[in-house]
């Protein structure tokens, strides 16, 4: 069965390719969130495999959301998306647990590659 | 407690005290690994470290209430943060426990306690990790590999690793590899260190670390192949993990009697087997005055035998009293299995599962004293070689996950133990080829054995079906051992296989050892014991129609033939008697099995109170103890499994 994800981002424009790459990998992408409270609320109710999630966002930042949904569930898995530049932060929310990272702008083979290992698929 | 105070008063309720705490302690530890820290368990676990520190700095015991005082940090940083113990961390807090008691026990001994310092450094180090705001960073370096071995430390593995050259972040992938690993176990020596690797200066794309883990190698590895672009170039074991023999040297010394701590007092073990003594004497006195009063003129007979009866009736009750004051749980016993079996499980490689019931049931200390390292063993045993590695068992259609079974439940006047495991069984033919092979019995004879008997060969010093002797239950008490405590606490061992399915060893056990019904029988001038519960029949023959085509004459029993000794020959007593005519045999279940007593006179059976022998007559095969019969006769009682070896 197709693993299910969650997209979390602000931007609209970055939600569609982050989707289009999950999509032509195989995945089922199952909802999407534009911040933090929100990522927080989508993934109580889709329980999802994988969540991605962009670092910085109105309302609640990625790492926070991150924390949070590691409290709800500890063995959730949560890709974080990043900027270069934003290691610092990175390496913050892999304190937070988050399990991996992606870099922008994403390349579908990167963005594959990891969440693939991170699953355990490869 | 105030200088001037003399402490060493107190010494001996400290010992007894803090040893409690500790194997409680130790059970809280291993019950905190299986469930999580939850609420009650590791605040009961921090109460037990607590008190201990407390103890020991009363008595200026310094280094042990140090490391005392670090477990209780690591427990309380546990609490607090309301995290699960890990594996690692879980063996860390087993080997401070033991650790502490091996301080425990060297200040009993009034010898130089052990150095811990090593252990101590890893406590602070793991302290440090859980709480690096309030805590010093450790100065100690980890201790060498001999030394991390023999206090139990997981193994260290040596990992280089390698993020790909074409990667964007270099110091991200390197410090979530790091971050990986670190969750699984305590992480030393980085190479090079947290903050150039977070800024990716890295050689070549690579960095080292050494991992404490009590993960298999195939766990690391696994976690590490989760990251992308992060290469494991090299992983090896620093430690070689030789399986050590599992701590099972028992803490000596006093222990509690009795589980309700509200309502009990300490009572040294000695004195308890003084007043047994005493009672025991007061029986004997007692039918001694019966044995007078019988030739007391007749006007005062009567009187005389109702006193004596009044007498006995008050002795009997005062002596089950005593009997009853040494009645201890085995849960004395059991409550060291689950720590033991995780030990024992984890250096194998195995996933067991490990259930206990019936543990409050009640036996004389002294059994209980006797049966700790052979219930011990089992348990290796049924482990080791019963339970198949989880692959193994998943391939035979049974779950990965092992059963072994400790059930102990009252029978009528018996204590019945059994250790049971699902595992794969003992092979019988292989028991019967190694008795053959050690020139202990014939091929035929071999072959001819009953499946039950076979199994019993198991017992039989130098006969094991295991093929790869390990260090944990391959060498020191064998099965044999095993047999012989159980004997000599008035016990025998059965045992129940079935290739594939799994075994049993079923222990039936006498509630107290002091009493024994006896049967006497003359030899020459002597009078001799046989325990009832070693006999199996009693025949008169004549001697001159024994069967004597063999080395020694055969007496016909039921529908076998039977071995003759002469008693008189095997325990060199002078004999003028001339048997003519039928002679009295006792059947008798000996090591090498059934076999004929030839006696000369049976005289009857009697209740009597054991006495141990003391050196140099504990020294003789053969005799199990003495005792002094009715009429005021010592006589020795027969200690008939080992009589003929």
């Amino acid at each position: 069965m197709a693993k299910r994800v969650l997209v979390v981002d602000d931007a609209i424009f970055m939600r569609d390719i982050i989707k289009d790459i999950f999509a032509s990998g195989g995945f089922e992408v199952v909802g999407e969130a534009s911040n933090g409270v929100e990522a927080v609320e989508r993934f109580k109710e889709l329980k999802p495999d994988l969540t991605t999630m962009d670092l910085v966002m109105p309302f609640k930042n990625g790492i926070e959301a991150t924390r949070e949904i590691l409290r709800v569930d500890p063995k959730a898995v949560v890709v974080m998306c990043s900027a270069l530049g934003q290691e610092a932060l990175v390496m913050e929310a892999i304190e937070a647990g988050a399990m991996d990272f992606i870099v922008k702008p994403p390349r579908a083979e990167d963005v594959l590659a990891v969440v693939k290992k991170v699953l355990g698929e490869a | 407690m105030p200088s001037g105070v003399d402490t060493s008063r107190y010494l001996g309720l400290y010992v007894s005290e803090a040893q409690e705490h500790l194997e409680q302690l130790s059970q809280n530890l291993v019950k905190l690994e299986q469930a999580g820290s939850t609420g009650p368990v590791i605040d009961e676990a921090f109460r037990h470290a607590h008190s201990v520190k407390g103890m020991a700095a009363s008595m200026g015991f310094e280094a042990t209430a140090r490391l005392a005082h670090r477990m209780e940090d690591i427990l309380d940083a546990y609490r607090s943060l309301k995290e699960r113990v890990d594996r690692a961390t879980g063996d860390l807090l087993l080997s401070a426990t033991d650790a502490l008691l091996g301080h425990v026990r060297a200040t009993a001994d009034a010898k130089v306690l052990p150095d811990t310092s090593a252990l101590m450094g890893a406590l602070e180090r793991k302290l440090w990790v859980l709480k690096p705001d309030t805590t010093p960073r450790p100065s100690s370096p980890p201790p060498p590999p001999a030394l991390a071995r023999s206090l139990g430390l997981p193994p260290r593995f040596a990992l280089r690793l390698k993020v790909a050259a074409g990667s964007a972040t270099p110091g991200v992938r390197a410090f979530l590899a790091h971050k990986r690993l670190s969750g699984l176990g305590n992480v030393f020596d980085l190479r090079p260190g947290l903050d150039d690797l977070k800024a990716g200066r890295l050689n070549d794309g690579s960095f080292s670390l050494e991992l404490e883990t009590a993960l298999h190698e195939t766990e690391v590895r696994a976690a590490l192949n989760t990251i992308a672009d992060v290469e494991l170039a090299s992983l090896r074991l620093i430690e070689p993990d030789a399986p050590s023999v599992p701590k099972t040297n028992e803490p000596e010394g006093p222990r509690a009697v009795g589980t309700e701590p509200a309502r009990t007092v300490r009572v040294r073990t000695e004195l308890l087997d003084q007043l047994l003594d005493g009672a025991g004497e007061l029986l004997l006195a007692t039918a001694r005055v019966r044995e007078v009063a019988k030739s007391a003129p007749a006007a005062s007979r009567g009187a005389m035998e109702g006193e004596v009866d009044r007498l006995n009736a008050l002795v009997k009750d005062l002596h089950a009293k005593v009997m009853k004051a040494r009645m201890t749980p085995i849960s004395v016993m059991t409550d060291r299995l689950p720590r033991a079996a995780r030990d024992i499980a984890r250096r194998r490689d195995r996933d067991v599962e490990l259930t206990i019931t019936g543990a409050e049931v009640e036996l004389d200390r002294a059994i209980v004293d006797e049966l700790n390292d052979p219930l011990l063993h089992l348990l290796r045993n049924a482990i080791d070689h019963g339970i198949e590695p989880p692959v193994e068992r998943e391939k035979t259609g049974k779950p990965p996950r092992g059963r072994v079974q400790v059930n102990v439940r009252r029978d009528r006047d018996r204590v019945v133990l059994e250790v049971e495991d699902d595992g794969k069984g003992m092979d019988d033919a292989k028991l019967r080829a190694a008795a053959v092979s050690r020139g202990l019995m014939t091929p035929e004879a071999a072959a001819a054995l009953p499946m039950r008997e076979a199994l019993m060969l198991c017992c039989l010093p130098g006969v094991s079906t295991a093929t790869d002797v390990t260090d944990i239950s391959g060498r020191g008490v064998g099965m044999d051992a095993v047999k012989r405590a159980i004997e000599s606490v008035g016990g025998t061992l059965e045992i129940e296989s079935q290739k594939g399915k799994g075994t049993r060893f079923r222990l039936l056990l006498p509630l107290t050892v002091a009493v024994v019904q006896l049967l006497l029988v003359d030899v020459g001038d002597e009078t001799f014991g046989v325990p009832v519960a070693k006999v199996n029949g009693v025949v008169e023959f004549p001697e001159e129609q024994l069967a004597r085509s063999q080395a020694s004459p055969l007496l016909p029993f039921g529908n076998t033939l039977l071995p003759v000794y002469s008693l008189a020959e095997v325990l060199a007593v002078p004999n003028g008697h001339v048997h003519a005519g039928a002679r009295p045999f006792v059947v008798v279940e000996a090591e090498s099995g059934k076999v004929a007593l030839g006696v000369d006179r049976l005289r009857g059976q009697e209740e009597v109170v054991l006495k141990a022998l003391t050196r140099p007559l504990d020294l003789v095969a053969g005799l199990a103890g003495v005792t002094i019969l009715g009429n005021g006769q010592p006589i020795f009682i027969l200690d008939v499994p080992r009589l003929l070896t």
